[in-house]
């Protein structure tokens, strides 16, 4: 052993050793002592105290019926920013979270110009795993959009494990809600968010970057939209979705812009529904996409919308090989499906593909008898071009197109058949 | 002469006085004990292995986890090795905010280790209740400041992630006017009472040459007689500008450790009076500008320690000049304070061992890694 | 406050144990890179000791030298380089900063002698390294693993143990 490891030196205090008295008596006197505290305290427990200088009172809160006062910093689970007034989200997917993110809980990936291809400072979808997500903030320190941030709500249990995978539907706060709950930490990063965000508002073409949180309002522009569309439709059934879509440039309103969107979606549809098979698709194209389009990614009914339109497909298929008009509201019901499933969910995309399969197969079928189709092809149109655009934007109104479509099928079937 | 025969128990893992998931495989000659062997890794989870495999800063949320009751102290380590690895200055205003925090976690650390050693004890829950009190008090604080109340991953290289809040000293010195009233009234409530004299005094003796030998840190260290504090022996961040005393027991028995702790929750206080009579003004920034996210350290290698509550906490860090550390080593204070723990109990009561343990005071998520 | 250079400390080692030390090359931690910034060579100035020297040295350090308080063994494995390297961790209880003796064994033969048997602060630090790092200590009293389960194959630490994977987790091993 050291010579004498016992004598240290400490600068700027001393070593005290401890106050001990083997040797008090033990009648009892400390326990005493200690009892007359615990009384003390009971006695107090009946006031309310709310200071920290205090130590006696009682300061717990009732939790669910008093609520904690939650300080700015707080951080639970993160979440992402959408401007209130334009509806864009601040998020570009830079990428820089999902690699900062210790526990790599953080998914996504870049939208694409559905024209060019080019990436686009926005975000298509995002995912984060609340479940194995450890709250270190890091995602939020890092991202230089200030779009991801830490959210105030702790409630977050749940008997369903799936949903702690949290898409970007769920994902997406506005910003006035964030200003709510950290004024200080918002007015801190206000300007430059803002500023940057208008920046990429600018290289963001048509709706990419929208919240899907508007839909409702969204949904209800669309659905006038579209009906003047069916109307345009059926006026000019070659050219119809681009017309009604009032304003160009870059003032649109998001409503108006997703109405383009759609409006594009279905011209898009309609040429790819001509050169399939020129003389049924026309008609059908213009008014059954923003049925599909006001549809929210509920995948459930999506899915389900999907199943329906394929077995209505391949019924329709099966029912009249020879007779090929009612092909037309089949491959209609096929086109609403996909753009009904979200672009999330893979399994509601394959039941889409596969009930598109079905009606091209069931088109294919009939190729041959194309002609005598063409003046049915008019008809046809009537069904799904009435029965989609007043469709509500909720799950309800997926399945409502699909039941539509089915029935339309089944209509021309035994309008065929007599 | 009447015949014994030893026996083997199991005391845990699960057992409401291991502190978690701790084994100890006791041999007992009737009720004394004659040897007994720690087990553990029970909640082992590889630590440094993940720590390799993530970049520096990555690892700050991770350090957190260690022992959960201090995460400021944690990262105040790593955030040191960190810094001696990269060569980062830290302003002098972190370096305050860094000291106040761990100090604040010392006081609520020493508050619950207290508590959960009178709960070994048998005094069920009570007195565990008044250690708590204090402590939510201080993990109020502690959410103004980093946004979380236990995993606070509050600590960047080359300062602290945000500025004290405006609220935050203003509650804080509340809280120091009734820290005094408190540890008094936890100290009456225990020091004299007759039951924990009895079950505390001349129990689980550690002398000081032994406790050195075997390499403990912290209050056990200093129970045993030797003031031995790293904040004192070698002073880091701005511990040097401060006036405090070290307590030091004169047995080394359970009492000891629990006196010594009682009173360095004073000392933490009187640290954190200076820190606000000294803390500079937001000027000089909570952290150095010029520390980045993604260090890139150069090769090297680097050991910081601190005085954690729990005793000398290390980060070992190797650089082979990546972004993540070649190597990751903690020298964890609950784990090397736990080797004596054979030679502690030797001899004493099987009811003694849980006091024991209770009084070295360990997180198994320390322990274990 | 004593305060010992490693300089001061291989001169005070090569008076009192001339046969302890070894001049270390300087380790290059990983293979250099084909093109860009070489990370440079890893070249510590503490002293090296030879592993069968080890506790002649650590018991000088103690008891001559007064660093009576054993704060830390760490291993690092070295893959690249070969070897594992024990970083032993030594601090005077009056205070100032510590002294530091290093120990290179091979890979495919790591034995050290161990300091448990001499320096009981030794004991869970060297456990440690042998569970995690798979280093013999030679006369170490209880040399089973420490956290892994005594059926445990492998050591988790090596860098050439398999991240993805294993016998107990499945899926493909690599590496």
């Amino acid at each position: 052993m050291t010579a004498s490891p016992f004598e240290i030196e400490i600068p700027r205090g001393r070593v005290i050793e401890v106050q001990r008295d083997d040797t008090r008596v033990r009648r009892g006197g400390g326990l005493l002592r200690g009892m007359a505290v615990v009384w003390k305290h009971w006695k107090e427990s009946f006031k309310l105290n709310r200071s920290y200088s205090q130590i006696h009172g009682t300061f717990t809160i009732e939790y669910p019926e008093e609520r904690p006062r939650i300080p700015e910093a707080y951080r639970n689970m993160p979440i992402l920013l959408y401007d209130d007034e334009t509806g864009h989200e601040l998020c570009t997917s830079c990428f820089q979270c999902e690699r900062i993110c210790p526990p790599q809980v953080i998914h996504m990936t870049q939208a694409k110009d559905p024209a060019t291809g080019k990436p686009v400072p926005a975000v298509a979808e995002f995912i984060i795993e609340y479940d194995a997500c450890m709250s270190c903030g890091f995602c939020a320190e890092v991202c230089p959009f200030d779009a991801i941030k830490m959210d105030h709500e702790f409630e977050l249990s749940t008997d369903d494990h799936t949903q702690l995978t949290v898409h970007k539907e769920q994902l997406l706060r506005p910003i006035s809600y964030y200003a709510k709950i950290a004024p200080t930490m918002w007015a801190e990063v206000r300007e430059s968010a803002l500023k940057k965000l208008q920046g990429n508002i600018r290289r963001r073409p048509d709706v990419i970057g929208l919240a899907p949180q508007l839909t409702e309002k969204i949904a209800a522009r669309r659905a006038e939209l579209a009906a003047q569309a069916a109307q345009a439709a059926a006026a000019a059934p070659v050219a119809p979705a681009a017309a009604p879509a009032p304003a160009e440039g870059r003032k649109l309103t998001p409503e108006e812009k997703a109405a383009k969107l759609a409006a594009i979606r279905a011209a898009k549809a309609a040429q790819a529904g001509e050169s399939a098979t020129p003389a049924e698709a026309a008609p059908a194209t213009p008014s059954p996409t923003p049925a599909g389009e006001a549809a929210p990614p509920a995948d459930k009914a999506a899915k389900l919308a999907a199943i329906r339109a394929a077995n209505a497909a391949k019924k329709a298929a099966a029912g009249e090989a020879p007779a090929t008009p009612p092909a037309a509201p089949d491959a209609s019901a096929a086109e609403t499906t996909p753009s009904a499933a979200p672009p999330s969910d893979k399994a509601a995309r394959l039941a889409a593909i596969r009930a598109a399969n079905a009606a091209k197969k069931a088109a294919a079928g009939e190729a041959p008898a194309t002609p005598p189709a063409t003046p049915a092809g008019g008809t046809a149109a009537d069904a799904p071009a009435d029965a989609p655009p007043a469709a509500p934007p909720s799950d309800k109104a997926a399945r409502l197109a699909a039941i539509r479509a089915a029935n339309a099928a089944k209509k021309q079937q035994s309008g065929d058949g007599s | 002469m009447l015949q014994t025969q030893e026996l083997q128990v199991n005391i845990g893992p699960q057992h409401p006085s291991t502190h978690g998931v701790f084994r100890m495989l006791v041999t007992v000659d009737g009720e004394t004990v004659v040897d007994l062997k720690p087990v553990f890794g029970y909640l082992h989870r590889n630590h440094e292995q993940i720590a390799e495999a993530n970049s520096y800063l990555q690892n700050m949320p991770y350090t957190d986890r260690l022992d959960y009751f201090n995460s400021m102290a944690n990262n105040h380590a790593y955030a040191m090795a960190v810094e001696r690895l990269a060569g980062i200055e830290v302003p002098e205003r972190a370096e305050y905010i860094r000291v106040l925090m761990v100090e604040l976690t010392r006081i609520l650390n020493h508050a619950s280790a207290v508590g959960f050693m009178i709960n070994d004890m048998g005094a069920w829950q009570t007195p565990l209740a008044f250690g708590m009190r204090e402590r939510e008090k201080i993990l109020d604080l502690f959410e103004m400041a980093s946004g979380a109340r236990l995993m606070c991953n509050y600590f960047r290289f080359g300062g602290v992630v945000r500025d004290l809040p405006p609220e935050f000293i203003p509650n804080l010195r509340e809280l120091l006017r009734a820290l005094p009233a408190y540890i008094d009234e936890l100290e009456r409530l225990l020091r004299d009472n007759e039951i924990l004299l009895q079950r505390a005094i001349g129990i689980g003796i550690l002398p000081p040459e032994v406790a050195l030998s075997y390499g403990v840190s912290g209050p056990v260290l200093r129970g045993s007689g030797i003031p031995y504090d790293v904040r004192k022996a070698e002073p880091y961040s701005v511990y040097d500008r401060f006036d405090f005393d070290v307590p030091v027991g004169k047995v080394g028995d359970v009492y000891d450790r629990f006196l010594v702790r009682i009173e360095e929750m004073r000392q933490s206080k009187r640290i954190i009076e200076q820190v606000l009579e000294q803390l500079p003004d937001a000027k000089g920034g909570h952290i150095n500008p010029k520390a980045r996210q993604n260090v890139r350290p150069p090769v090297g290698d680097a050991y910081a320690r601190i005085e954690s509550p729990k005793g000398e906490l290390g980060f070992y860090l190797v650089s082979d000049g990546s972004t993540r550390p070649y190597r990751y080593k903690v020298r964890a204070p609950s784990f090397i304070n736990l080797t004596p723990l054979a030679d502690m109990c030797r001899g004493y009561k099987v009811a003694d061992i849980v006091v024991i343990l209770g009084s070295i005071d360990i997180v198994m998520g320390e322990v274990d890694r | 406050m004593p305060e010992m250079t490693p300089a001061e400390l291989r001169a005070r080692l090569a008076e009192a144990l001339p046969a302890a030390l070894v001049e270390a090359e300087p380790l290059a931690i990983t293979p250099p890179p084909a093109h860009g910034p070489q990370p440079g060579l890893f070249n510590p100035p503490d002293p090296v000791v030879r592993p069968d020297q080890l506790v002649a040295a650590a018991l000088f350090v103690r008891d001559t030298l007064g660093y009576a308080y054993l704060s830390d063994i760490a291993v690092v494995d070295y893959l690249h380089a070969g070897c594992f390297e024990l970083v032993y961790r030594f601090y005077h209880p009056s205070g100032g900063p510590g002294i530091v003796l290093r120990v290179r064994v091979p890979r495919d033969e790591p034995v050290v002698p161990s300091l448990t048997p001499h320096w009981p602060a030794a004991n869970f630090h060297e456990r440690e390294a042998f569970d995690l790092f798979g280093i013999e200590f030679a006369g170490h009293p209880y040399l089973r693993r420490i956290y892994m389960w005594d059926e445990f194959e492998g050591f988790p630490m090596r860098k050439d143990f398999p991240r993805q994977g294993d016998k107990y987790l499945g899926g493909e091993s690599e590496g």
